[in-house]
């Protein structure tokens, strides 16, 4: 094989920057800038869009039926992003602008846009589109008619702000902007009804036009609730295509289900399934210089010390198929030191996983579990009893299953763990007492998604 | 309907004519080989000096210069005889982002040798940075 049948051998340091820098990300929008606006010189267009760093303003479209509280939601937005607000009726004010040239316009000064109630039809949409403005997140408010019929009689507008109030929700607190409210025009039953009409007959063609940046929020419940739906949907990024070989970290007290889910991991995406404590086994059944070393100390039944385990592991990290196929690391780091020292090498996992289990289930999980010593089957007097009286008069429990050495074990894991919790900020906690395949889900979802990113 | 294909249409001629994908694969090698702390400025800069080049017509940074290309030959020359098969050529073009994947290319019967492969690989490169 020669250089260009043999596959490429990539530094781990360039897949590592792509991700850290989200080097994928930045050309893929450089693209689709370039392919929307078509520029005759695409150097300059390129350095003007650079400089612009506006990769990641929010441009957020919500729609919904009229009282759902779209203008509510959409100005709280604005106030929280420090967006620009964008609805029908301040575009028709302005004379000579039209929903594209305002959009653009607000793009291009760094604070991104929230379209309230626009599009209304899929024709509306489709101009938007072709014109280069897509929304990254659109939020659909969804409520019943009836409430909604009701909730729009209540409504009273502030004629000086342009605020609007309830007047059950949402009574403001001033007396004179209680004097100053008017009732809107259009707000009896009847028009109502019809607004809704016309609104079904649109949302059912438009909500196709973005399969994959929607999200429904029921409206039917207090505002506060929808507003910080709304704020952590707009604030969590979508898949991206860029490439990624997941290097996951799975921390957790004894009993969690470490080595489970990470068998479940490396048999689904094909990561190679590292475990501390079995890696230590195999080094020493493998005779190597580092066998060798760590046989010495368990020998003489001291603990095997940082540095030896440390190189274990970059040995093992630093193969081929670790390298191009991901991994999945448990049993270590056990405290803030060791990662620490793991971090300093260079093996920086992407995503880190922290499974929550109490004390009582752990108990439960680890104390029953029995062995058969005449077949070796394994089990579990809860979860999996063994299935005649005689076999069950026969098992016997490993010493390390016993309650002292368990609780042992779980108090030397909780006093390391906030450090640790702390030295790795994003991770992302999992209640692990659940089935396997529900945490499985759990931990699958948060390798897929992109890890949210903090508002600007 | 008419309209929208014609606009794909135009958004693949567009990428085409200049050679957008060809400036995109190269900012990405860079970006990853030289791995700089801030990428957009670094960008920003390797895209200024090429706009400089463009309009004052002194030689581009190209990214793989004549001791890289010398480099390659050699390692896809492991007998050491000096000629490379009409295979490993097409393959190395490809490699570096010169030829696409179906773009037929004729195996004139000649032998590959080193200059003769230097020698197309820097008219490929020219080729594409003048229409930048």
């Amino acid at each position: 094989m020669d250089a260009t049948t043999a596959p490429h051998l990539i530094p781990p340091e360039m897949p590592q920057y792509g991700e850290e820098k989200h080097v994928f990300e930045l050309m893929q929008t450089m693209l689709e800038q370039l392919l929307i606006y078509q520029p005759e010189d695409p150097i300059s267009f390129l350095i003007k869009h650079l400089q612009r760093d506006n990769d990641n303003v929010p441009k957020i479209v919500i729609l919904g039926p009229p009282a759902s509280g779209k203008t509510t939601i959409a100005m709280w937005l604005c106030k929280h992003l420090n967006s620009n607000l964008l609805t029908r009726d301040n575009l028709t004010e302005r004379k000579s602008s039209s929903v594209a040239t305002e959009a653009r316009k607000h793009y291009q000064k760094f604070k991104g846009w929230i379209l309230d109630g626009i599009p209304e039809t899929r024709e509306q949409a489709l101009v938007i589109q072709t014109l280069g403005i897509a929304p990254r997140h659109v939020i659909v408010l969804n409520a019943p008619d009836t409430v909604l019929i009701e909730r729009n009689l209540g409504k009273r507008i502030d004629p000086q702000t342009r605020e609007i109030y309830h007047t059950t929700f949402d009574w403001p607190p001033e007396p004179e902007v209680q004097d100053r409210l008017i009732e809107p025009e259009g707000i009896s039953e009847q028009e109502t009804a019809q607004k809704l009409l016309v609104y079904h007959r649109n949302i059912i063609k438009l909500l196709p036009s973005y399969p994959r940046v929607l999200k429904t929020i029921n409206a039917d419940q207090p505002c506060v609730d929808v507003f910080y739906q709304a704020l952590t949907f707009v604030q969590s990024g979508h898949r991206s295509n860029a490439p990624f070989t997941p290097r996951v970290l799975l921390l957790g007290p004894m009993g969690s289900g470490k080595s489970l889910q990470a068998g479940l991991l490396a048999q689904k995406y094909g990561l190679v399934n590292v475990c501390c404590g079995q890696l230590l086994k195999e080094t020493v059944a493998d005779k190597s210089k580092v066998g060798e070393l760590i046989w010495s100390f368990l020998e003489k039944k001291v603990t095997v010390p940082d540095s030896v385990i440390l190189k274990m592991l970059t040995e093992r990290l630093d193969q081929q198929d670790c390298v191009q196929r991901g991994w999945v690391l448990h049993g270590f780091p056990r405290d803030v030191d060791q990662a620490q020292r793991l971090d300093g090498l260079g093996y920086v996992p992407n995503r880190v996983f922290f499974l929550n289990v109490p004390l009582d289930s752990i108990m439960e999980r680890l104390t029953l579990r029995r062995i058969d010593p005449v077949t070796g089957e394994r089990y579990h007097l809860m979860y999996k009893p063994p299935p005649t009286m005689e076999i069950q008069a026969r098992l016997s429990q490993h010493p390390r299953d016993a309650e002292e050495r368990v609780k042992f074990k779980v108090d030397l894991y909780y006093r390391n763990s906030t450090e640790l919790e702390h030295f790795y900020r994003w991770a992302i906690a999992i209640n692990g007492d659940q089935d396997p395949y529900t945490v499985f889900e759990y931990i699958e979802s948060g390798i897929i998604n992109p890890l949210p990113r903090k508002v600007l | 309907m008419e309209a929208p294909r014609s606009r794909e249409q135009q958004a693949r001629d567009y990428l085409k004519t200049h050679r957008i994908m060809e400036l995109l694969d190269h900012l990405t090698s860079v970006l990853l080989f030289v791995r700089p702390g801030n990428p957009r400025e670094y960008l920003i800069s390797v895209l200024e000096c090429m706009k400089i080049a463009k309009e004052t017509n002194v030689p581009f940074p190209y990214f793989m210069d004549n001791s890289n290309i010398t480099a390659m030959f050699e390692m896809l020359d492991n007998s050491g005889k000096g000629t490379i098969s009409f295979l490993q050529y097409k393959e190395a073009l490809k490699t570096l982002g010169l030829c696409d994947a179906d773009e037929v290319l004729s195996d004139d019967g000649h032998i590959i040798n080193l200059p003769k492969f230097k020698k197309e690989v820097n008219k490929r490169t020219q080729e594409i940075w003048s229409s930048f």
